[in-house]
């Protein structure tokens, strides 16, 4: 009925009559408004801090600093398991005696506007003794290099050794060797973060619009550090702008602005500026790769030897070490390779923490394996395409053990028939047919990149539905949504299966007041582990609704029937009763059904409501897909453009095309900003020199060239009810090293092209021009 | 700071606003009016999400002072909706799934609206000069390409 169909989204009409409600949109009586004054060196010892010309400007509330946080208040915790103890690195929500990178918070003002508060800090006195900034790995970890936090500049050292990749690299046929680094880059939602805390001092009860991804995470964390109970904190999700992984994390303003509502008592509100979004949000990727490959003389990969430094900026967050983790865990991608060895390094600096951008550590790992291996097929004079599909990993031998681990979850690929989806997508895009090398002096390059996905990562998911008397169904969900569509997709599966039309149906999330426990939104996760909680609670629903009516008419269940929103009893034309008349049937208190007073707990009277919870499978489901596309590139000033791009993928079951294909299709633009534009670059000062909309160049209309998405439902999940994989990140992930093979087939370059973003002096650089760039 | 009283028209309706001289006209007609259709994604001119039509030309409602609004002929996304639903643009973006998170919406909406007033049947290449000063994070573009293509298109063929 529901599922599969392309259904146009419930929630767009609010967005496109402007009647969104974002943070920034909420308003409260007697609300403050909050700026965060932040460090504006990458390193320096903090001195004497000078509030009272700021505390005297009219409209000024209050300005905390370090010395106004509670005593013995933890750093925030990393949410996910590490290699290792990062806890040294954590971050204080505002920094102590050390600022470590620009944009560290120092103080937070609270004034009667944002404006005051910002002419207030600029009155605000503070005598830093800069010390010198480290800003690479390579500085990080040199002789001598001062420690930026006491244990040292190397966070990690950590890795896997699967196989014999010694005797693999001895043996070897044909080797290549390369280094690729992938540049700094992040999310870059369209609305900046924002919260708007609201202390209710009598009845100590907190409630906080603005959190978004995994907010019961979040708000128990923060009940952890005020001393809260869990339930006393009420986290709700407006609508989001977009999040992409780093929005929705819980960052230092998550335990300041609710702090500083507790301590004035009233409503305060903090909306992030851009350019303090770029300075605080967490940034992604930032690592460089060491690849050994070797095949046989059939062209059979033998083996992988990789080395990984990850610069993780100044602080461990939330995400802990999981890019890189998830980076060295997936390393060898959709090829049956035995012999793996990764020797991975996470490093600090004085630059913006880290944490997770779509597809995190695999846009990475995908590039680095990716380029390498067409090195590899030329040296083997073989087609590029036909050494993959050499190497992948056969149908038979599903589900593949990578023998890696991630976050502490074992890397396996649960199902697929990657040989079968590779070839229709060769043949679909006409890999294989001659194409003309040159057009108008720009010459003509083909590329590709096969990868596998991850997604549907995380412990759990749940759901509750409610219908109500009017038989309007309710999903309150514990995942989160922040654009993705889940207010449709969800419905859609609840509508298939109660036989409710889609426009009785309404589906609320990210609120932490709706339901008791709540996974999130990450990793490709709600449509795997929020979609199944829905059906696994429609098919309670219908199951409850069968067995009331089957005791009011006395009717066995196997005869009843439920469609088009209500009972029905064999062929009659009639139906018994609608799920409204059962919702009623159900209220608490029904004399119909209610037995006695002392049976104390009613439970078949609790309404029409059912609560699901659904176990997550520990390494997901895999998608895999092969990215190729055509790229122009002028060899006389480095120019490249896009002529067009495409996905195959197979995601099992797609609950909503429309909604996977503008997935797949925003996320490749997403992955061209990565693979040409995008990079966040610091001086030697550990001074963020691209810090504007101006400086840090994402995708407009003309940098998106025509993408086709190829979507398969040929593997169905085999760990979910559903069938369904995720398709969040499947968009992305490939399109850095597609284009880097891309542009190197054009111009034939053996060498270079291993640096993002492939700006037009890296491309020339790579046919021998310019010097290093 | 001094206040400064400022009467516009806002969607067709004359209003007025007290405001700072620094305020963003941006900033007024969402603080003052309750206009909060329109967004504020970079608040340096950039990504569009804050664009407006006054006195007839699309405008980054971020880099424009409310005090220079004084007499002007402001349109906001509110303005250009219907009652109730969606306009012929809306719809398609809709249909074709021009847009994700919707932030950056209400400011596509206001520069194809401003498109189509002056142009039924725009080109694609108009089209998209039209939306190249609007960033978004979402679509990737093709959506909301695809949507404007098509109401052209229909424009095309209802005056065949």
């Amino acid at each position: 009925m529901a599922i599969g169909k392309p259904v146009v989204r419930v929630e767009d009409e609010r967005f496109l009559r402007g009647e969104g409600r974002f943070t920034a949109d909420y308003t409260l009586p007697f609300m403050l408004e909050a700026h965060i004054l932040r460090s504006p060196h990458a390193h320096a010892r903090i001195g004497l801090v000078g509030l009272d010309e700021a505390l005297a400007l009219k409209g000024v509330h209050a300005i905390f600093t370090n010395v106004d946080l509670p005593e013995g208040l933890p750093p925030i915790q990393c949410r996910i398991p590490t290699h290792g103890d990062l806890s040294p690195y954590l971050q204080h929500p505002l920094a102590r005696d050390t600022v470590r990178y620009v944009g560290e918070p120092i103080a937070v003002i609270v004034a009667d506007t944002r404006a005051i508060a910002e002419d207030a800090a600029e009155l605000i006195e503070i005598e830093f003794d800069p010390l010198p900034a480290i800003t690479s790995p390579q500085q990080a970890t040199a002789d001598g290099a001062a420690p930026i936090h006491a244990p040292g500049n190397l966070a990690g050292r950590w890795g896997f050794d699967l196989g014999d990749v010694a005797g693999a690299l001895k043996a070897a046929a044909f080797t290549a060797s390369d280094s690729f680094s992938i540049q700094r880059h992040s999310a870059m939602p369209m609305e900046t973060r924002g919260l708007l805390a609201s202390y209710d001092a009598g009845r100590n009860l907190l409630d906080i619009y603005g959190p978004t991804k995994v907010v019961h995470t979040n708000r128990n964390m923060l009940a952890a550090m005020l001393g809260m109970g869990e339930a006393e904190i009420r986290m709700i999700e407006p609508d989001v702008g977009g999040s992409f992984g780093a929005r929705g994390e819980f960052y230092p303003e998550d335990y300041l602005i609710p702090f500083a509502s507790i301590r004035l008592k009233r409503p305060v509100r903090w909306i992030e500026d851009r350019v303090e979004h770029f300075a605080a949000i967490n940034h992604s990727r930032d690592c460089t790769f060491d690849v050994n490959v070797c095949a046989d003389k059939d062209g059979i990969i033998t083996a992988f030897d990789v080395k990984l430094v990850t610069d993780m900026g100044s602080y461990i967050r939330t995400h802990g070490d999981v890019v890189p983790s998830h980076a060295a865990a997936s390393f060898p991608g959709p090829y049956r390779v035995r012999n793996y060895r990764v020797d991975a390094m996470t490093v600090m600096t004085n630059k913006t923490p880290t944490g997770t951008y779509r597809a995190p550590g695999m846009f990475e790992a995908n590039f680095a394996r990716e380029r390498i291996l067409d090195r590899l097929a030329d040296k083997m004079g073989i087609d590029r395409a036909e050494l993959r599909s050499r190497n992948l990993i056969r149908p038979e031998q599903m589900p593949w053990h990578v023998g890696t681990e991630s976050v502490k979850r074992p890397t396996i690929f649960d199902s697929g028939d990657f040989p079968l989806i590779m070839d229709r997508a060769l043949q679909a895009y006409g890999w294989s047919a001659p194409f003309e090398r040159e057009a108008d002096g720009w010459k003509r390059g083909r590329g590709i990149c096969v990868l596998v996905e991850p997604s549907g990562l995380g412990p759990f998911e749940g759901v509750r539905i409610e219908v109500d008397q009017h038989g309007k169904v309710q999903i309150f969900s514990g995942s989160s949504n922040q654009g993705q569509g889940h207010e449709t997709v969800l419905a859609q599966i609840a509508s298939e299966t109660l036989t409710v039309p889609m426009d009785r149906i309404r589906v609320r999330h990210g609120d932490t007041g709706i339901i008791t426990f709540g996974g999130g939104t990450y990793a490709s996760r709600t449509a795997i582990m929020g979609g199944n909680a829905v059906h696994s609670a429609s098919v309670g629903v219908r199951e409850k609704a069968l067995k009331a009516v089957a005791g009011k008419f006395g009717i066995a269940v196997e005869e009843l029937d439920l469609r088009e929103g209500a009972i029905w009893h064999g062929r009659k034309n009639e139906p018994l009763v609608t799920l409204g008349g059962i919702a009623r049937m159900l209220m608490p208190g029904n004399q119909e059904i209610l037995t006695s007073p002392s049976a104390g707990n009613i439970p078949d009277n609790d309404g029409l409501v059912v609560t699901s919870y659904v176990r997550g499978v520990p390494s997901g489901a895999a998608v895999f897909a092969v990215h190729m596309a055509d790229v122009l590139v002028d060899p006389e000033t480095g120019e490249t453009k896009v002529e067009r791009y495409f996905v195959a993928c197979d995601v099992g079951r797609q609950l909503n095309p429309l909604i996977v294909e503008g997935q797949i299709v925003g996320g490749v633009v997403q992955g061209l900003g990565g693979a040409f534009l995008e990079e966040l670059a610091y001086n030697e000062d550990g001074q963020l020199t691209t810090g504007t909309f101006a400086d840090y160049l994402m995708p407009n209309v003309y940098d998106a060239p025509p993408i086709t998405a190829l979507v398969f439902e040929e593997s169905p999940a085999p760990t979910n009810v559903l069938g369904v994989k995720g398709v969040g990140e499947v968009g992305p992930s490939g399109v850095g090293a597609t284009i880097g093979n891309a542009i190197a087939n054009a111009l034939g370059a053996v060498s270079g092209l291993n640096k993002l973003p492939l700006t037009p002096e890296r491309v020339l650089h790579s046919i021998g021009f310019g010097g290093q760039v | 700071m001094k206040k400064h009283l400022v009467e516009l028209t806002v969607n067709g309706r004359p209003a007025s606003m007290q405001v700072e001289p620094r305020q963003s006209l941006a900033d007024a007609l969402r603080g003052e009016l309750g206009l909060t259709g329109t967004h504020l994604g970079c608040e340096h001119g950039v990504c569009g999400a804050c664009t407006l039509i006054v006195d007839g030309d699309p405008v980054r409602g971020c880099l424009m002072l409310a005090v220079q609004a004084q007499g002007a002929e402001v349109v906001t996304v509110e303005g250009v909706s219907p009652k109730v639903g969606l306009g012929e643009i809306q719809s398609a973006l809709r249909e074709f799934h021009g847009l994700q998170c919707g932030f950056c919406t209400p400011g596509m909406v206001v520069v194809l609206h401003h498109l189509f007033s002056g142009n039924p049947q725009p080109t694609e290449a108009e089209i998209q000069e039209a939306i190249s000063g609007q960033l978004c994070r979402c679509t990737g573009y093709q959506g909301i390409m695809n949507a404007a293509k098509a109401v052209a298109a229909r424009h095309q063929s209802n005056n065949a």
